[in-house]
């Protein structure tokens, strides 16, 4: 377990932080910020492919038996230590988020837009049709 | 000659963008375009922009300035104008809504928690503590048991997962939201269970951290909690 704060308290002034945590934080640049519906947006295709959801449990018989599997292989006797031999299916089950092979950096990101792009689905490609401001927006729960 | 746009602040902000550079490559030069009440951020907009990790970092060199230096609206990566004369248009047409965003938010910063379990150990935990789940789970890999059992399992085992997920999900609003003004959720990805902003006051930031100090320890080290701030408050604008 590890808690990872940035900046320590003292307000960030130069890129150093812009560049250290923008992993963690890609989607708030990408997907939130203020939209000025009569401004242009760039092309971004490809970009959400980084952020595939490995771990959507969906009541499916795939997930089930995904499951199964993972748990017929653990191995409960070794404790905590994963036994080498798990590598391949936590490899497996993590691969399409990413993730784990560029926490904490960028790294992968911005490099990896190009290949992004030759693997983007068509659904994503449809998604980037629509206008910016009519994209869908998270529900947002506000205090009073 | 289009601009790309970064951020829109009162025109009272020091606007000190020293140091600084805009997107494209070679990096772009930032200016400001100034209205009555508001000043934009910008700079020429580079042909062919694609979201490259410098342009979108030094998308955030900018925002984090600004903030440092006062209350900014962050634009959200890759909006581009016309011309100047767009930006303005924009700045006196919506300066009445615009300046009553940047009251609202003037004292407050964004931070960003992400948790995560490895999905082994959750499985792990799940075997551990449902006798169900790990009775199935040893007839599954004996050979005994019928071609329904690793079907049966998976479903008890992904319906436990969701739970849990569900239960930290409410755990940490719980302990968080009393601190922050507002919350946003962001869909997780990966191993990830948890993806949420919060609007914080300048003077909550440390009890926000030490909130999620805690709940890191009670969590545990098969989790993982990233917390990232103070950030530019993109989605609360």
């Amino acid at each position: 377990m590890s808690v990872v704060p940035q900046g320590g308290g003292a307000v960030a002034t130069g890129g150093g932080q812009a560049t250290g945590n923008l992993y963690d934080v890609v989607e708030l640049l990408l997907d939130r910020g203020l939209v000025i519906d009569v401004f242009v947006r760039v092309s971004l295709v490809g970009l959400e492919i980084l952020k595939v959801d490995a771990r959507i449990v969906v009541a499916s018989v795939d997930t089930y038996l995904r499951f199964a599997e993972a748990c017929n292989r653990l191995d409960l006797e070794s404790g905590r230590k994963a036994p080498s031999k798990l590598t391949d299916v936590v490899g497996e089950v993590t691969e399409g988020g990413a993730r784990g092979k560029t926490k904490g950096a960028l790294s992968g990101v911005a490099e990896s837009v190009a290949d992004a792009l030759k693997a983007s689905t068509q659904e994503t490609e449809e998604r980037h049709k629509e206008p910016a401001s009519k994209r869908e927006r998270p529900v947002r729960h506000r205090k009073d | 000659m289009p601009v790309y746009v970064y951020s829109i602040v009162s025109r009272s902000h020091p606007q000190n963008l020293d140091g600084l550079h805009g997107v494209g490559d070679p990096p772009s030069e930032l200016r400001t375009v100034v209205g009555e009440k508001l000043s934009a951020v910008v700079s020429d907009a580079p042909e062919g922009l694609r979201p490259k990790r410098r342009d979108l970092a030094a998308h955030q060199a900018v925002q984090e300035r600004l903030m440092a230096d006062g209350t900014a609206l962050p634009l959200q990566f890759g909006f581009t104008a016309d011309d100047e004369d767009a930006v303005r248009t924009v700045l006196e047409e919506r300066a009445e809504e615009f300046a009553e965003r940047l009251q609202t938010l003037e004292g407050c910063v964004e931070y960003h928690l992400k948790a995560a379990q490895s999905e082994e150990a959750m499985l792990r935990e799940i075997l551990t503590e449902s006798d169900q789940a790990r009775r199935m789970n040893e007839e599954v890999r004996s050979g005994r048991g019928g071609p329904d059992l690793p079907l049966a399992l998976g479903e008890l085992v992904a319906k436990e997962v969701e739970t849990r997920k569900d239960r930290l999900n409410a755990a940490v609003a719980e302990a968080l939201g009393g601190i922050a003004r507002e919350e946003t959720g962001y869909k997780a990805a990966g191993d990830d269970f948890l993806s949420v902003s919060f609007l914080v006051d300048r003077d909550q930031e440390a009890r926000l951290r030490a909130a999620v100090q805690k709940i890191a320890d009670e969590l545990g080290e098969d989790f993982d909690l990233r917390l990232r701030g103070p950030l530019p408050v993109y989605s609360f604008v």
